[in-house]
């Protein structure tokens, strides 16, 4: 306290987070408005985006505010409030199904929320605390061990909603954290070859039970080939098949400069599907061109570095470990979700960072920043906070 | 104390270089797809938001030399099909209900061997209110099926002049792949025979075409281009509808009349009526017709069957351009003027006709056809009795004289060629000679030498000589005009969309056979003693007009006699000439000369009277 001034005060700020965030989120808002402009209740969703962001601000605030460290002492029952979280929606009365999942709480008909969206961040803090347990090495596989059967139950639920692209993203924010925590090479391998032979042995086996029982069981066809649907289209032609055909026209047509804004003629004449959530990065290919998405990408380049940086600069692991779960977690979601636009992933429901409609997604990207901005307030040589 | 920085530095280094190979992943596959490949995408984007609309333009009216609609258009409602109906059983029944058709006949119009079975093929045309309204209430039991308003051909004067309308139907692949095929495409409407398909780039108006901007559902948001169709012009034959009226009735009688007395299998014939100065085709008929309405929305196989079955004597032949007959004795004018032209014989020279004539031998006699004998006949006489043995003679002194000079002079009035009639389908005909005969024999030596009887033959029209009606007429037109054969035309105007004349057919010489004056003269004389003291004096008894003409009666092995008459009137100033053909008809003076005076009647404002006559020359 003592050594606060006018100028620290600033310096405690990572104002470049700050800057880039800002500017994701104009970009975002840009781009919302123009894929909804050409929609009827067009101007509400605008406007909802807008307040999204505004009450972003609070859980941004909140996060940066409270000491991150205090949180490793609550990571027992951070654990259970986290598998309420993502079971709430299967309370009765509570939740409701969307796309065939049971994915969002509502009350009363009104949605309020996905619970899985800040389960991602509970989920990363929880890791971290058990993974900084191990103080940089993880190396036995009783750690290990824990570490995954932590994340199975997270991980179990969503999969039970069944939210296959969100289960996707606490695996690839646990492999983040796991490579910032020390895992050995060698285990990822084996992770990696386990859960290869694992979903082989998953298909092979619904496969065959399909053909043994004369119908379909376990997973169904339509399910996989949704899944499958970007290594080949016509597995569902008038579905996922449809919207990757046309989301690729709509970026591929956007050509170096882009249609301009609200000119895309994907976009407004609908050919394709959610331009403002999902698929609001193929407004952008279609609107902005070339130039557009390497804003974008430069924009998310500036993020993630300006992000690790703030992980290399914490004062101690359980920092490091939550930076590094969050820069996972965005960049497997800028992968997933823009990957899904140009026909390199699978189709899922994962929204961009800071660009989709969406305000649980949105708030939960906040309160991430917000963390972000705590563990750098509260870095080495950073005093009395 | 911070070790853990030093230990951690490495990781953050990947995790950065994670991130790394993710955004160039996506930056490399973007450069890709939006500059490399960013104009195939462009294009699918265009097809997926532009769709182009087509209206039919109206095919242009065929009208008569007055301006009476013999080919208009009029709306129907109409039931087009796309290809996907034919694998949907309980569909096709609906629909056979519906239209009360059966099931046989739709799949019928709906398959299709072309490529572009994609297009909605027309099932049913004029269908009624109840169906269309039926249709289109339930439309959701009917995928693939729709209702819509055509233009199809309307035939105010019912089967009038079919042959030289024509009929239209759907463009062939074959049409589509011509040279101005590109003008046309799938399911558009064309002329396939007579006027209908010989004026086709006149008459095929321009589709109009219409770009609209459409959504992802199909919904039009926005025109981005629109052009009108053009109309097609309208047509303005050289036929009379009222002469043509006439000639039709003329010919059904005159092959009634044949059936009566005794020719039962007379069921086809030709007749034709030109101005012989400028060539105008003022009706043309061709027997059996037949309807041109069951080419509308497409003819069934059955009907197509029928049209082209031998056993109904192929009525879509235009027989007056297409069919190729002996010309009988009708050609001895030919033989008149050619022996006159070359100095083989005179008007005054005489020929002894015992019946049986024996100027090659008695080996090689040959009878006229008036067995008793005619006795001494001049050239005249030999025209107006049909005197067989005058020209027996005529024609063996050609072939003595050699030259093969009878051939050269037939030529010359357009025999062996086609006339150049603005009508396709048209055929040349034959004058035989040597050349031909060896060419034609090439398989057997033995028949390849020309022989007298041969140019004997010739002179009476039969042997190896094969006419068209029209070459017929034209010769005959061709004396009546001096010697000048005018191209034989049926395209009188080209109208623009003022109604105002844009194109007007200008009458030029087909043939001219450079005949002297007098020869004609002696032709004209000749002929009009045919009709008033020879073979045709009955057929013209009482007719105000002087007409010169000439009766025929072909022999064609396995076959009844077939009737022709061919002239010209008024003898002394002529105008008209029209020739008549019934096929197994019996005498010429007899069936077609009855059908001839008709149609000169009319021609000429006369009364048209149906007479009956007797004769029994050939």
């Amino acid at each position: 306290m003592t050594r606060m001034n006018e100028r620290s005060r600033l310096w405690f700020v990572n104002w470049p987070l700050v800057g880039i965030v800002f500017l994701l989120a104009i970009y975002g808002s840009v781009m919302v408005q123009s894929a909804t402009s050409g929609m009827a209740g067009g101007p509400g969703l605008f406007k909802r985006h807008i307040f999204g962001l505004l009450v972003g601000l609070v859980p941004l605030g909140f996060a940066w505010a409270v000491d991150y460290r205090k949180l490793s002492g609550w990571i027992g029952p951070l654990i259970i409030f986290d598998a309420l979280l993502i079971l709430s929606p299967h309370i009765p009365g509570l939740g409701t199904t969307a796309k065939g999942a049971t994915s969002w709480l509502a009350i009363g008909g009104m949605r309020l929320f996905q619970p899985s969206e800040p389960a991602k961040l509970i989920t990363i803090i929880i890791m971290a605390g058990i993974i900084a347990a191990y103080k940089g090495k993880v190396e036995q596989g009783r750690d290990l061990a824990k570490v995954l059967g932590v994340l199975a139950i997270p991980l179990g639920l969503i999969l039970l909603q069944p939210d296959l692209g969100t289960g996707m993203v606490f695996v690839a924010i646990t492999a983040g954290m796991l490579l910032v925590g020390g895992l050995k090479p060698r285990w990822f391998l084996i992770l990696g070859v386990t859960a290869a032979v694992l979903v082989a042995g998953m298909l092979s086996l619904n496969t065959t039970l399909d053909k043994a029982m004369g119908r379909d069981v376990l997973i169904k066809d339509y399910q996989l080939n949704r899944l499958l649907v970007f290594v080949d289209p016509t597995l569902d032609p008038k579905g996922a098949g449809y919207n990757l055909e046309q989301s690729k026209i709509a970026i591929g047509s956007g050509e170096l400069t882009g249609k301009g804004l609200r000119s895309g003629t994907q976009s407004n004449l609908r050919f394709l599907p959610e331009p403002h959530t999902d698929f609001i990065f193929s407004v952008t290919g279609e609107e902005l061109g070339f130039m557009g998405a390497l804003l974008l990408l430069g924009l998310y380049l500036a993020l993630l570095i300006t992000a690790l940086e703030i992980a290399a600069q914490s004062r101690d692991l359980f920092g490091s470990l939550i930076v590094a779960g969050v820069i996972s977690m965005w960049t497997f979601q800028i992968l997933e979700n823009m990957g899904m636009t140009i026909g390199l992933m699978p189709i899922t429901g994962i929204p961009l960072p800071f660009m989709s409609f969406g305000s649980s997604f949105m708030v939960t990207n906040m309160f991430a920043v917000g963390m972000l901005l705590s563990v750098w307030t509260r870095r080495q040589g950073v005093s009395g906070i | 104390m911070p070790s853990f920085r030093q230990e951690l530095k490495p990781r953050f280094a990947a995790l950065g270089i994670i991130v790394l190979l993710v955004l160039g992943l996506l930056l490399t596959r973007l450069w890709t797809m939006q500059v490399l490949y960013g104009a195939t995408y462009t294009q699918q984007a265009e097809q997926n938001r532009v769709r182009e609309l087509t209206t039919e333009a109206p095919r242009g009216r065929i009208l008569d030399r007055r301006g009476k609609e013999l080919v208009g258009n009029r709306p129907t409602m109409a039931v087009v099909a796309e290809s996907s109906v034919l694998t949907n059983k309980a569909l096709l029944n609906r629909l056979s209900v519906v239209l009360s058709m059966p099931v046989a006949d739709i799949r019928e119009k709906i398959a299709s061997t072309k490529e572009a079975a994609l297009a909605p093929r027309t099932v049913a045309i004029d269908v009624s209110q109840s169906a269309v309204a039926y249709i289109s209430e339930h439309a959701s039991e009917f995928p693939g099926v729709d209702v819509t308003v055509q233009a199809v051909r309307q035939y105010p004067q019912g089967n009038l002049a079919a042959h030289v309308l024509g009929y239209t139907g759907e463009v062939s692949e074959s049409e589509l792949g011509a040279d101005n095929g590109a003008k046309y495409s799938y399911g558009d409407i064309v002329g396939k025979a007579g006027a209908e398909a010989e004026f086709e780039q006149v008459l095929q108006g321009d589709r109009g075409r219409r770009l609209i901007e459409v959504d992802a559902t199909g919904h039009e948001q926005r025109v981005i281009e629109d052009t009108d169709p053009v109309t097609g012009r309208d047509v303005v034959l050289t036929i009379d509808s009222n002469v043509q009226k006439v000639t039709e009735k003329a010919l059904a009688q005159a092959m009634t009349d044949a059936r009566k007395i005794g020719f039962p299998k007379a069921k086809a014939g030709a007749a034709i009526a030109v101005d012989i100065r400028t060539g105008e085709i003022l009706a043309m008929a061709s027997a059996p017709t037949y309807n041109p309405q069951v080419f509308l929305g497409g003819v069934s196989k059955k009907n197509w069957a029928t049209l082209t079955d031998k056993k109904s004597e192929f009525p879509l032949t235009n027989r007056a351009i297409m069919a190729q007959y002996p010309a009988a004795s009708t050609f001895k004018a030919m033989v008149f003027l050619a022996g006159l032209e070359y100095g083989i014989t005179t008007p005054s020279s005489t020929y002894d006709c015992e019946g049986k004539w024996v100027g090659m031998g008695k080996q090689w006699s040959k009878w006229c056809w008036n067995h008793g004998g005619h006795g001494v006949e001049t050239l005249m006489d030999g025209v107006r009795d049909s005197c067989d043995t005058v020209f027996y003679e005529v024609g063996y002194r050609f072939y003595k004289d050699g030259g093969e000079k009878l051939q050269k002079f037939a030529r010359r009035y357009g025999f062996g060629a086609k006339s150049g009639i603005d009508l396709p389908g048209e055929t040349e005909g034959r004058i035989p000679d040597a050349a031909w005969k060896a060419k034609y024999n090439q398989d057997y030596p033995e028949y390849q030498l020309w022989l007298p009887g041969d140019t004997v033959n010739l002179s009476i029209g039969q042997g190896d000589l094969l006419v068209t009606p029209l070459q017929l007429l034209d010769s005959y037109a061709g004396i009546a005009n001096g010697g000048k054969v005018m191209r034989p035309h049926v395209l009188k105007q080209v109208l623009g969309p003022d109604s105002k004349p844009v194109l007007t057919f200008k009458p030029t010489v087909a043939f001219d056979s450079k005949t002297s004056k007098a020869s004609l003269r002696s032709m004209t004389t000749a002929l009009v003693d045919v009709t008033e003291v020879g073979t045709a004096k009955s057929v013209f008894r009482n007719f105000p007009v002087r007409v010169a003409g000439k009766t025929g009666t072909g022999q064609v092995a396995g076959k009844d006699d077939m009737a022709w008459f061919v002239g010209y009137a008024p003898a002394d100033k002529p105008r008209y000439a029209v020739a008549v053909v019934v096929e197994q008809g019996g005498h010429g003076g007899s069936i077609a000369g009855p059908a001839g005076r008709q149609m000169l009647a009319a021609l000429l404002g006369q009364p048209v009277e149906h007479i009956t006559a007797t004769d029994i020359s050939r």
